[in-house]
């Protein structure tokens, strides 16, 4: 029998405030958040706003209008807009950040100045710099008008006003999709697997990336989720806001990876040099596989940044433009403004379920690495 | 008084054992040495004794009092740390009285005693300083001041010289040792080192795998170790091994018969056509012609494979019939790899193991008379 | 003599191709401070341009005049905002800054099986979109009377603040050594004497980052701000939306609350850069 001391009780006690507020803000407000998505509060509008509105439980209706309802258009548009902002701010800021912190790991002159200045907007709010670049993007101004500086003409793209939509896809098409990317994932899957001679794993992989793919090929095609097309695309209204959360979290970026570097000692760079690999190989073959990790890390902290991104939309779109919309704002827009609050609820764990995928293996990997410690 | 009495101590994490039946009775003004290799359960003893570890099963006593269920502080007991674990951000003075001071100690007791300690150390200019500032051997000696204020019943240290470096250790170790005398109080004292444990100790614990092997005064541990694993713990260069086969009550290795003498002679016997493992330390071979002559040793030839000379001594590596052994030779010797040799060794030092259990053989791993003191009483 | 020229042919090359990466590496880091440091240009010009010259053909000149009166015109707007930011915001990091380093203090040093899984947990609260836990956070500070003031926000901000500070505190203290927590029980210190003797006087570096990033964070914050507050509690933040979102205003004005907006952080950031940087890494988790 293990004793338990004073102090091992007052530690209890001392955590316990947090445990508890954490338990109810947290969990408790999402176990509520998912019961009121499986309600009809809000759909009358009468009873919306009533002191002791009549709530019913109507299953995953609201779940069924989201992704099929004819209404909810605007909300399938918004997950994809929501894909699209975040590979794209992904890649920008992985790609300005690790060039920045290559850089600065070189140690030029006024290397202090350089840094503060790449992350000072880090600082700010994403309202501050939705505000200021409203601005820049203004359609006949500010970033367009940059290059008559130089005796260019003016740019001509339409910034935050833009209609055009790229990359568009039928909405029907969206299992066969996913089926066919999951497929692919789990190709990869058992390609790793069988590399690293775990050849269960990697024929459970292959058997159901089978499996999808026959399904794909045989069912899928014919599935439909609506009874007409659904064109969605890449609004390029977006590239703008993607360019001010670049600007934003390039320094984030910069900050890991300038980290990373500076904790690989100069030795395996010297290692490497006696080893007879060139400066480019330096970077190539020991500096690079280094940083992995910390491009993971910096991909899932965006990744799920990007996904919640509200406020930076906000400033910069405003709430009411269809075209720069995406499901963290519709949510607040539905619940908060349409008064339609179970179906915010349902968006509240659409959103939730997008950010635990990123961020659940990743807190476990973390702390079961740490447990192995 | 303050004698400290394990007895049946055992330590789990769950289902790993980190201390097994662990028996042992340090006498009063004692200076006990824990010593084995690193995970061989000394400082989880050691943590268990201060209380910094619960006791899974058995009974400690401090004193009089069995002290279990006393927290660390009200066990009259105070610390060393491997590494020091000054408080950074208190300076020297501060160090020393935080612990009297927590015991609501009156002020010019303090006083005094802080100052007692830094003169008896050799600190006194020191106090007003923050650790950072300080080198590791002063550090070391506020860590030794900030225990002896605390007048305990018993001292505890856990590798505390580990974190010099080996000129400063030899001093301090010295230094530790005449501490002992001046303040006539218990201390246990862990290191993996068996040259402070043969220093230091008065008596020594070798533990392994959580497992006490013996426990005996230095020499004791040097002349009758009781396992193949003591004998090879203490002493340096280690004492060599050589697989052998009694054949007539004596060793035989190669082409080479050596005999035992005494009681490991007639133990011998009940081995007879039996592998044994045949113990010998490197002090006690010699080159034929050059020492080692008046012990009366018999010869085995063999071919140096290496020369290691340290000055005051050399040290040949050589090989007899494919087995490795070490010689140590006095001064500095004329050989070369390559070089045969044949070697004699001390007929009186010879030890011999049991090949499976590897416990000693014969009189060897008898201890004339301490090793009964260990036993419970 | 004539070898003259080959021996020193290399050597000279060498430098000179060194120069050309050096002057490629500050060409790299110029465009990089242009393209970080025009949009504060342009905010800036934009801010101190009165209305009538503001047009979109001159928008990279300088103003014709300085004009400061916008600035007085945004603080009539924001100031009441400022105001219920500065309250909330240094309520809510004090008491969130606390609060974790009690948590962290625990979690370091008074570990108990299942800790690991209990900490997680409470991180997972770090990364949730908020938009899953507004409704009923929204009708939980009604419910309690605390929507449209700032203790309602203040609420909020301590209790989503609690995963990063623990986090920052826990790792912050699991590099202070156990064995000094030791030392001090055998010199006679408990769970509270330990902590306000050992390891809050050691903890400032620790503080600084926490106060530092929650401060940021509860300052820079608009979801709950705009969810949980009326006009009279509003944070700045969404004062300054409101005063950008109003189409008719000419621009100078959103310039010059965005200007009033970033001036606290900002000052954070140019004064204690380095423990921002920190507490920026902190959040990547790192066990």
């Amino acid at each position: 029998m293990r004793r338990v001391n004073r102090d091992q009780l007052t530690a209890l006690a001392v955590l316990a405030p947090s445990l508890v507020l954490l338990a109810i803000f947290v969990y408790g407000f999402i176990a509520r958040t998912a019961y009121t998505s499986l309600t009809d509060w809000g759909r009358d509008p009468s009873q919306a706003l009533a002191a002791n509105p009549v709530i019913r439980y109507i299953g995953f209706a609201n779940y069924k209008d989201l992704f099929t309802g004819f209404l909810d258009a605007r909300f399938r548009q918004d997950l994809v807009s929501a894909l699209f902002f975040t590979v794209f701010f992904l890649a920008g800021c992985l790609l300005i950040g690790l060039l920045l912190a290559l850089m600065l790991d070189r140690n030029p002159r006024g290397e202090g100045f350089f840094r503060t200045v790449f992350l000072f907007p880090m600082s700010l709010s994403f309202i501050v710099t939705g505000t200021i670049w409203a601005w820049m993007l203004q359609p006949s101004g500010g970033v367009n008008r940059l290059s008559p500086l130089v005796g260019l003409p003016a740019g001509q793209f339409e910034w935050l006003t833009s209609r055009t939509s790229i990359w568009q896809f039928d909405w029907n098409r969206l299992p066969l999709v996913t089926a066919l990317v999951v497929a692919a994932v789990l190709v990869w899957v058992a390609v790793t697997a069988y590399r690293e001679g775990a050849r269960t794993r990697g024929h459970v992989a292959v058997a159901c990336a089978a499996l999808l793919a026959l399904w794909a090929l045989t069912g899928g095609v014919t599935v439909k989720l609506l009874p007409y097309p659904e064109p969605h695309g890449f609004n390029l209204a977006f590239v703008g806001i993607i360019l001010a959360a670049v600007w934003q979290m390039a320094g984030y970026t910069m900050a890991l990876y300038l980290a990373g570097l500076r904790g690989i000692p100069e030795e395996l760079r010297e290692a490497a040099r006696v080893d007879g690999a060139s400066e480019r190989q330096v970077y190539t073959r020991v500096i690079f596989p280094l940083l992995a990790p910390i491009t993971l890390s910096a991909m899932i902290i965006l990744g799920h940044i990007s996904l919640k991104i509200f406020d930076l939309v906000f400033a910069m779109a405003g709430p009411d433009n269809t075209q720069t919309d995406v499901p963290a704002l519709l949510m607040y827009i539905t619940a908060f403004r349409g008064n339609q609050f179970a179906k915010g609820a349902a968006i509240g764990v659409v959103l939730l379920v997008m950010v635990a995928a990123v961020i659940v293996p990743y807190l476990a990997s973390t702390f079961r690495r740490e447990a192995r410690t | 008084m303050a004698e400290v009495v394990l007895q049946n101590v055992y330590k789990r994490y769950g289902k790993v054992v980190a201390v097994k039946d662990f028996n042992l009775h340090i006498q009063d003004k004692e200076f006990m040495v824990f010593v084995g290799p690193s995970g061989c359960g000394k400082s989880t003893t050691l943590r268990m004794i201060a209380g910094l570890e619960e006791i899974s099963d058995g009974t400690l006593r401090i004193g009089e009092r069995v002290v279990n269920d006393v927290p660390p502080k009200d066990r009259d007991i105070a610390m060393v740390f491997q590494n020091y674990a000054l408080y950074p951000h208190m300076n020297v003075y501060e160090n020393m009285a935080f612990g009297l001071r927590l015991r609501k100690t009156p002020k010019a007791e303090i006083d005094k005693r802080v100052r007692d300690a830094a003169r008896i150390l050799q600190i006194e200019h020191l106090l007003a300083r923050k650790p950072k500032e300080l080198s590791g051997g002063q550090r070391q000696r506020v860590a030794l001041g900030r225990a002896i204020v605390r007048e305990p019943k018993v001292f505890l240290m856990d590798e505390p010289l580990s974190n010099l470096d080996a000129k400063l250790r030899v001093e301090m170790r010295s230094q530790i040792s005449q501490l002992h005398r001046r303040l006539a109080t218990t201390v246990i004292y862990v290191t993996h080192d068996q040259v402070e444990a043969m220093t230091m100790g008065s008596r020594i614990v070798v533990m392994r795998d959580g497992i006490i092997q013996q426990v005996d005064t230095p020499l004791n541990l040097y002349d009758y170790p009781r396992t193949k694993f003591v004998a090879g713990f203490i002493g340096s260069p280690s004492m060599n091994f050589l697989t052998a086969t009694v054949k007539n009550g004596q060793f035989a290795i190669g082409d080479s018969l050596i005999a035992a003498d005494g009681t490991l002679a007639e133990s011998l016997r009940a081995y007879e056509g039996k592998q044994v493992w045949m113990g010998i330390r490197p002090e006690h071979v010699g080159v034929h012609g050059l020492s080692m002559e008046s012990r009366g040793g018999d010869v085995m030839r063999g071919q140096i494979v290496d020369v290691e000379p340290l000055g005051a001594q050399t040290d040949l590596i050589v090989d007899v019939g494919g087995q490795v052994l070490t010689a140590k030779v006095e001064g500095h010797a004329r050989f070369k790899a390559g070089d045969a040799v044949d070697l004699v060794v001390a007929r009186d030092r010879l030890h011999a193991f049991d090949y499976q259990t590897e416990d000693a053989l014969g009189r060897r791993g008898v201890a004339a008379d301490t090793a009964a003191i260990s036993a419970d009483d | 003599m004539t070898t003259l020229p080959t021996t020193t042919a290399p050597s000279a090359a060498r430098p000179r191709r060194l120069d050309f990466t050096r002057a490629l590496l500050y060409l790299g880091l110029l465009v990089a401070t242009l393209f970080f440091l025009l949009p504060v240009y342009l905010l800036v010009v934009t801010a101190l341009k009165d209305p009538s010259v503001i047009s979109l053909d001159t928008t990279w000149q300088l103003p014709p005049a300085w004009h400061w009166s916008s600035f007085a015109d945004a603080w009539a707007k924001v100031s009441g905002g400022l105001r219920n930011s500065l309250e909330l915001t240094l309520l809510a990091t004090a008491i969130s800054a606390v609060m974790g380093s009690l948590n962290g203090y625990v979690l370091s040093k008074y570990s108990f099986r299942g800790a690991n899984l209990l900490f997680a947990l409470m991180l997972f609260g770090m990364f949730i979109p908020y938009q899953s836990v507004l409704i009923p956070l929204f009708q939980f500070v009604k419910s309690i009377g605390l929507y449209g003031t700032i203790w309602g926000l203040v609420l909020t901000h301590v209790v989503y603040g609690l995963p990063i500070t623990t986090l920052i505190f826990r790792n912050y203290y699991g590099e202070v050594p156990d064995a000094l927590v030791e030392a001090a029980r055998i010199d006679g210190a408990g769970f509270w004497g330990i902590y306000s003797r050992i390891i809050f006087p050691l903890s400032v570096p620790g503080f600084v980052v926490v106060i530092i990033w929650q401060f940021t964070q509860a300052w820079n914050e608009f979801l709950f701000g705009v969810t949980l507050t009326n006009p009279a509690s509003q944070p700045i933040t969404v004062a300054l939306a409101q005063l950008a979102g109003g189409q008719a205003v000419s621009w100078n004005l959103p310039m010059a609350g965005a200007i009033l907006t970033a001036i606290p952080t900002l000052l954070v950031y140019v004064l204690l850069g380095r423990y921002f940087v920190r507490g920026l890494l902190a959040g990547s988790v790192k066990g």
